[in-house]
């Protein structure tokens, strides 16, 4: 952001409004979990902020055996995994909708296994709800995805400034989940093994096997909302709490769409900070 | 030392005031980004401003979710019981009134401060809460608000200090775009609940892929109540948006009786109120564009 300290009414007009302000007087008010830059940025792309919208679930994750010797999904683990998610967003999502919402950015997808009780984990999904100043976007098309859904989007409201400033508009958090058993290797296999460096194929395998599902998924996600693209995608391995053979494999990122046929943005001026980091 | 009545600033604060009235020496907490931040929009750094209360917390209400085995409860929705609700005594209301009671005082004095200063916001709030150590007994709690008291080079002068909880570099930018903040505002709320059959059921070992129901529902509750108290506070001091810094939510079980389980959450939401200053229908920023040439 440019600043001009010498621009007129300041703060002159700030302590004049905070004067003339009359506590307890009805006012809309907005809440918002975005940072100041991040809110600054999400007004000047042409967005107001609505509330912080919020959807969470208590789920108690099931519990599948993995064979001692197979590369498999543990599709139980992967649809908890999945069903909590979605319930999450889709219960934040229903927040923005009931505030007429067009959209929610800076969305925040968390997952914190409980210390009381075993397996019971807290999914929750926390965002902004935006309205666009503008009705229909450049495209001339709704600001809301063909699910008639408010848009979703995990990027910062830096992120959310400069997709919308490239011409592009979020559609959806698009997701895809796979809990995977990698198999031990036999007694022989080990054995075999000793003094040598060798690929273990039938480790190399099952991670391919599990990052191509929780992508491909993440992939069908994203062309139901008839998407040009996936931006900002994370594809991360976690192991949560079911020790070092099984891992959550979770594919996440915003199906994006474009608002114009020209994708340019202003070229940024170069800075060279004089500090280190 | 003379006994202060817990009335106005204690005797060591107030003479901390009379000196700064005699020798005007400015202090501040403020980084120095934080510093030329709020001078680069007009305000200056004036003394360094705090706030603090010892509190003892003694009686938290009525322990547990009021549930009598048969004989029924205070419950409301369908068992989860918030320290906001009809009876002030259970869901422990009177340890989230105490909570309230130990902010605001500290948030209170340190206001106090800053108008003796003649100051006109105090910002980069820091509230903090610590448990004292069992010499001076169990359930001692001190708060704490610390902060920088600014003035505004202006001729109008705020009808009450403004806080925030935000850094000099974000107030800067935010009254550069036309928005000033108001109050530092914050809600608070305390929920329990009863296992009951069908939370004990969703919860064991073979239940399966299950959502647990009741828990779910205590922490939609409480946050939702926290969230509530959250927006009254801002409403109340009549701002037009606020912005939360942090949210947080514990949970944890207890077991007033036997064979009789509870689970308790507590959770917080923090946050600035702001007005805009500026007339027209966008905010007057304009973003540029940059690529600092670093490695990361």
């Amino acid at each position: 952001m440019t600043a001009d300290p010498t621009a007129p009414g300041i703060p002159e007009d700030a302590m004049r409004r905070l004067a003339e302000m009359r506590p307890g007087q009805a006012t809309s008010l907005f809440t918002s979990d975005l940072s100041v830059n991040e809110f600054l940025l999400v007004r000047e792309a042409g967005f107001r902020p609505l509330g912080l919208v919020l959807g969470t679930s208590i789920y108690h994750v099931g519990f599948q055996l993995g064979r001692w010797s197979s590369n498999q999904e543990l599709t139980v683990l992967s649809q908890a995994m999945y069903h909590a998610r979605e319930l999450a967003m889709t219960r934040m999502e229903a927040e923005a909708d009931q505030l007429g919402a067009e959209g929610i950015v800076g969305v925040r997808l968390e997952i914190e296994f409980k210390e009381f009780g075993s397996d019971l984990a807290e999914f929750i999904a926390i965002g902004t709800a935006v309205k666009a100043d503008e009705p229909r976007a450049p495209d001339g098309q709704p600001w809301r995805n063909n699910q008639d859904q408010p848009f979703t989007s995990d990027l910062s409201g830096q992120d959310f400034w400069t997709l919308i400033q490239a011409g592009y508009g979020p559609l959806g958090m698009v997701m895809g989940s796979c809990v995977y058993h990698v198999a031990h290797q036999r007694f022989w296999q080990v054995m075999g093994n000793i003094g040598q460096n060798i690929e273990l194929p039938q480790f190399t395998e099952a991670l391919y096997d599990a990052r191509e599902l929780a992508m491909s998924r993440m992939q069908a996600e994203a062309e139901r909302l008839a998407a040009e693209g996936i931006v900002g995608v994370q594809l991360l391995s976690l192991g949560h709490r079911w020790g070092g053979h099984t891992t959550e494999f979770f594919a996440i990122g915003t199906a994006v769409r474009p608002l114009r046929a020209d994708h340019v943005i202003a070229k940024p001026q170069l800075v060279l900070p004089l500090t280190d980091s | 030392m003379s006994e202060w009545d817990g009335r106005g600033l204690p005797p060591v604060a107030a003479e901390r005031m009379r000196r700064f009235a005699r020798t005007g020496l400015r202090t501040s907490l403020l980084t120095v980004p934080a510093a030329v931040g709020v001078q680069s929009v007009g305000f200056d750094p004036v003394g360094e401003v705090m706030g603090c209360i010892v509190e003892h917390i003694g009686w938290s209400g009525f322990g547990g979710c009021g549930y009598f085995g048969g004989i029924g409860g205070f419950g409301i929705a369908g068992g989860t019981v918030t320290s906001s609700g009809s009876v002030p005594f259970v869901g422990f209301g009177p340890y989230v009134d105490a909570l309230y009671q130990g902010y605001d005082t500290a948030l209170g004095r340190m206001t106090e401060e800053a108008a003796a200063m003649d100051a006109d916001g105090v910002v980069g709030v820091r509230l903090s809460v610590s448990h004292l150590g069992s010499r001076t007994g169990a359930g001692n709690r001190e708060f704490t608000a610390l902060g920088t008291a600014v003035r505004a080079r202006s001729r109008h002068r705020p009808s009450r200090v403004f806080t925030t909880d935000l850094a000099g570099q974000d107030v800067a930018k935010l009254v550069q775009a036309g928005w000033v903040p108001v109050a530092l505002v914050y809600g608070i709320s305390v929920a329990v609940r009863h296992d009951d059959w069908r939370t004990q059921r969703q919860a064991s070992w073979g239940a399966g892929n299950t959502e647990v129901s009741g828990y779910t529902e205590l922490v939609v509750h409480v946050r939702a109540d926290a969230r509530h108290r959250f927006d009254r506070q801002a409403r109340s001091a009549g701002a037009q948006g606020a912005i939360v810094s942090s949210m947080s939510l514990r949970i944890g079980e207890m077991e007033p009786a036997e064979n009789h389980r509870d689970h308790v959450a507590e959770a917080s939401v923090f946050g600035t109120a702001l007005v805009s200053f500026h007339r027209g229908p966008r905010a007057p920023t304009r973003s540029l564009t940059i690529l600092p040439l670093r490695q990361k």
